[in-house]
């Protein structure tokens, strides 16, 4: 028994507790408890991070001479950590008040349970994979394991999880023929044998595979043009289920390219591979669709009126910028890449807690029926604000450190444009993420909200968390950089030269303890004048200015709907919903082909065979 | 009812001041006040049209430190230039409350001075003085910019001499003041601002700061709906 048994056992241990007591009233109490267990269990093989080891499970099958593994290395010992603190977390929230409200609002708490503990689990197996065959199994585990969570709220999620699985099962289909061609040169799944193959592959019998296994993975990475599923998927599932899979579910994918395009091809490869008959690389093609997953999706976000919807269309966006980071393959940018996982899954599930939050009280995430809620849900509106600025990559939250490390690669990698794609990115992030919080927590507070209380602790505490986690990683990124580091040896990237704050290299140096330093030390002087200043008199919000008007409760002053009209008179045009025209082409050109294939095995009309074989007959007669 | 005001308001009990230092601390005060006033965008009736000229290059206002401001919080001078209709006063007192003190009111043109062309108008306040406490009165119809740079230049020399401290006044006599907006406006008249309030906190507070016109307001006042942070 080693210590990935023990944590496989556990996480099953888990699943077996939600569908025996998941309909419980304490069933989420038991569960938190058992996540914090896996975490336990994981911090077991905490040393990984340290050297390039692997831990084997006893686990393993042998099937027609295809010998089955599941191993952990500090790639996966990495992501394991994020899906079972995602897991324990929004247990914690479901636990609670909320899970009594779902429940009391015809929600199936149980199945929440259980598909939460199933995801949990199918991830661990993915994520432990050793051979290509089980990373296989995994991800059709991760897949139907989401298609459950996504599901089972009802109502409009159904139509987009039936969306997600076609997708996914088209990814799958491509993986499917990815494994296939491989298998064919190697007759093993193994992944040195796999390597070895793909390194001897010509550049022409490489494409193949390549774009195969990258096509099926990035279609859960919601890469561009396959991330139309996504953002409703997510957003419809109910709070706490959406703070998981928008903090991790998605990174599963990811986790499958570094498998496939640094461990099996290597990056050294992608980077040479030239695109027939042009003159870009492998490399710039991944870079330039991650490069557009960033900012295409974010712009779409800034147009969303409901607050999931918008977080759901940032978590596309924000997976552009691993791969982007991921791509560059030096240490800085992989090392983003790396950290942005991390990053993302704590404000991600931080905003989509404070989300639901609101929605527990006010019964709306539309962000025109909402506003000034920061009186009422002040713990609420501080988990959000540390949740934006982290999205938004401003210090001091660790968003910040890891886009930070993707910009300064992309100019030490001598790649402008990227660099200011992922500008662009972040511009649309900053202005859509205030456009959330305003909508929701400033300007004037509704009437009909007059009388709501802050959520309760069970729902406060996991956001709380991970704002704290959110700022302390921000303030000492070495705690999460230390992981990537061991990553990087393990998978065989340029190793980061990392410190407590930041880093300190020839590459550039970033020490967030002065940066934050600084900063509060600005906001101390801010608010020494400010204190110091002497009297202060606190006013109405209805005492205000407004060219001499007479402000009144009975009026809203809160402008929330078509945000940014100046922006979007000049970007409006620009937003022609060619994606969603494109998905619309494919399904009637597949549904034309089909239709027509239904012919030749419905015998619908034997007449148009008989002729057109009589044509041909006459034709080749007469030739 | 009507009562003529002093320009300059007596001064209430001080408490006596032990820092040797603070009547050069007042001077330095008094020498940044006076040079750094910010003028409230807010303009009534046909004397506006000589400000854009008092403002930019010709006259050019900013020479002397003043600027204009977008809102009352952040402003100094309040100008009301021109005549005063009874709906536009009401505007006027709420903006004035709203400013932070120390403010100062400026009456430019004949008309806030005795309402001139519109002294038989039946809804034009005739003397702005008794609504508000007036620093300066730029008397003319209009001035032309130069006499309203000179009026500036005449507030400034007095913040820098102490002597403009009529916006005590207004705390000072309160029952005064809202006794004669109330008998223009009715007895219903209320403004957000908690003027009683900030008296106190301020430490203005005069023995005319309360009387039957500030019972008449707490008799009909209808607070604003409480909007406080809970926890």
């Amino acid at each position: 028994m080693t210590p990935l048994d023990y944590l496989l056992l556990l996480s099953l241990l888990t699943v077996v507790i939600a569908l025996v007591a998941g309909h419980r009233s304490m069933g989420g109490v038991w569960l938190t408890f058992t996540y914090a267990a896996q975490l336990g269990g994981l911090m077991l093989m905490a040393g990984l991070t340290n050297q390039p080891d692997v831990i084997t499970s006893s686990l393993s099958f042998t099937i027609l001479g295809q010998s089955l593994t599941w191993r952990y290395d500090a790639l996966s010992w990495y992501f394991a950590l994020i899906t079972i603190s995602a897991g324990l977390l929004s247990t914690m929230y479901t636990a609670g008040d909320w899970g009594e409200k779902f429940r009391a609002d015809g929600g199936n708490l149980w199945l929440l349970h259980v598909a939460i503990a199933l995801n949990v689990l199918s991830m661990l197996i993915l994520l432990g994979s050793g051979d290509l065959l089980t990373l296989f199994i995994g991800w059709e585990l991760v897949s139907w394991a989401s298609f459950l969570l996504m599901i089972l709220a009802g109502g409009p999620s159904i139509q987009a999880a039936i969306r997600y699985i076609t997708y996914a099962m088209g990814g799958a289909m491509a993986i499917l023929a990815g494994l296939a061609l491989i298998y064919g040169h190697t007759d093993s799944f193994t992944y040195p044998a796999a390597a070895n193959i793909l390194h001897s592959l010509s550049t022409a019998h490489l494409w193949a595979p390549l774009l195969l296994l990258t096509l099926g993975f990035g279609v859960k990475m919601a890469l561009l043009p396959l991330h139309l599923w996504q953002a409703a998927a997510y957003a419809h599932t109910p709070g706490p289920g959406a703070a998981f899979l928008g903090a991790i579910s998605s990174r599963m994918g990811l986790y499958a390219l570094i498998v496939v395009l640094i461990q099996l091809v290597g990056l050294v490869r992608v980077i040479e591979l030239p695109v027939l008959f042009s003159f870009i690389s492998a490399r710039d093609v991944l870079a330039w669709v991650a490069a557009f997953t960033i900012i295409f999706p974010t712009f779409t976000a800034l147009r969303q009126n409901d607050a999931r919807m918008l977080l759901a269309w940032h978590g596309i966006g924000q997976g552009g910028y691993m791969l982007l980071g991921l791509v560059m393959g030096d240490a800085l940018g992989s090392a983003g890449g790396l950290m942005h996982v991390f990053n993302h899954a704590t404000y991600q599930a931080a905003l989509f807690f404070s989300v639901a939050a609101v929605v527990y009280r006010t019964g709306t995430a539309d962000l025109n029926r909402l506003g000034g809620l920061v009186a009422r849900m002040p713990l609420s509106f501080l988990a959000m604000l540390v949740g934006i600025i982290g999205l938004a990559g401003l210090p001091p939250m660790n968003g910040f450190v890891s886009k930070w490390l993707v910009y300064r690669s992309l100019m030490l990698e001598g790649e402008p444009l990227l660099f200011v794609a992922a500008v662009v990115g972040t511009l649309g992030t900053i202005l859509s993420v205030y456009k959330l919080i305003h909508n929701m927590f400033l300007g004037q507070l509704r009437v009909e909200h007059e009388n709501i209380r802050e959520a309760p602790w069970s729902m406060t505490a996991p956001m709380l968390i991970l704002s704290v986690v959110v700022f302390v990683t921000g303030l000492m990124p070495g705690l999460v950089l230390q992981w990537i580091a061991g990553i990087q040896a393990t998978v065989g990237l340029p190793v980061i030269d990392y410190s407590l704050g930041g880093l300190d290299s020839a590459q550039g140096s970033l020490d967030m303890l002065w940066v934050v330093g600084v900063l509060f030390a600005g906001f101390g002087i801010g608010a020494v004048l400010f204190y110091s200043g002497g009297r202060t008199h606190r006013v109405h919000q209805l005492d205000n200015y407004a060219g001499g008007h007479f402000l009144s409760a009975d009026i809203r002053y809160h402008y929330s709907d078509n945000f940014y009209p100046g922006l979007m008179r000049l970007i409006g045009p620009l937003y022609r919903y060619s994606f969603a025209w494109l998905e619309s082409a494919v399904q009637s050109g597949l549904g034309l082909l089909s239709l027509s294939t239904q012919g030749f095995y419905r015998r619908v009309a034997p007449a148009n065979y008989a002729l057109v074989t009589a044509v041909l007959v006459l034709l080749w007669v007469m030739l | 009812m009507i009562k003529d005001i002093p320009i300059i308001a007596e001064q209430a009990q001080q408490p006596r001041r032990t820092n040797p230092l603070a009547h050069v601390f007042d001077e330095l005060m008094n020498f940044a006040r006076s040079r750094s006033l910010f003028m409230l965008h807010y303009c009534t009736g046909c004397g506006a049209i000589e400000l854009p000229p008092a403002m930019t290059s010709r006259f050019d206002m900013e020479r002397l430190g003043i600027q204009p401001m977008v809102t009352p919080r952040q402003a100094d001078i309040l100008l009301v230039t021109g005549y005063v209709s009874i709906k536009t006063l009401k505007r006027i007192i709420l903006t004035y409350e709203q400013m932070g003190s120390p403010k100062h009111v400026i009456g430019i043109c004949s008309c806030t001075v005795n309402g001139g062309m519109y002294w038989q108008s039946y809804a034009t306040a005739k003397k702005l003085d008794e609504y508000l406490p007036v620093d300066l009165y730029i008397a003319g119809c209009m001035p032309r910019p130069e006499a309203v740079i000179s009026g500036l230049q005449k507030l400034i020399d007095n913040i820098k001499h102490g002597k403009s401290d009529n916006w005590k006044d207004y705390y000072q006599r309160y029952d005064h003041y809202l006794g004669n907006q109330q008998h223009l406006f009715g007895n219903n008249w209320q403004t957000p601002t908690d003027v009683i309030g900030e008296a106190r906190e301020y430490g203005l507070f005069g023995p005319q700061t309360l009387g039957q016109h500030t019972e008449l307001l707490e008799s009909v006042q209808k607070p604003l709906q409480p909007l406080e942070m809970k926890l």
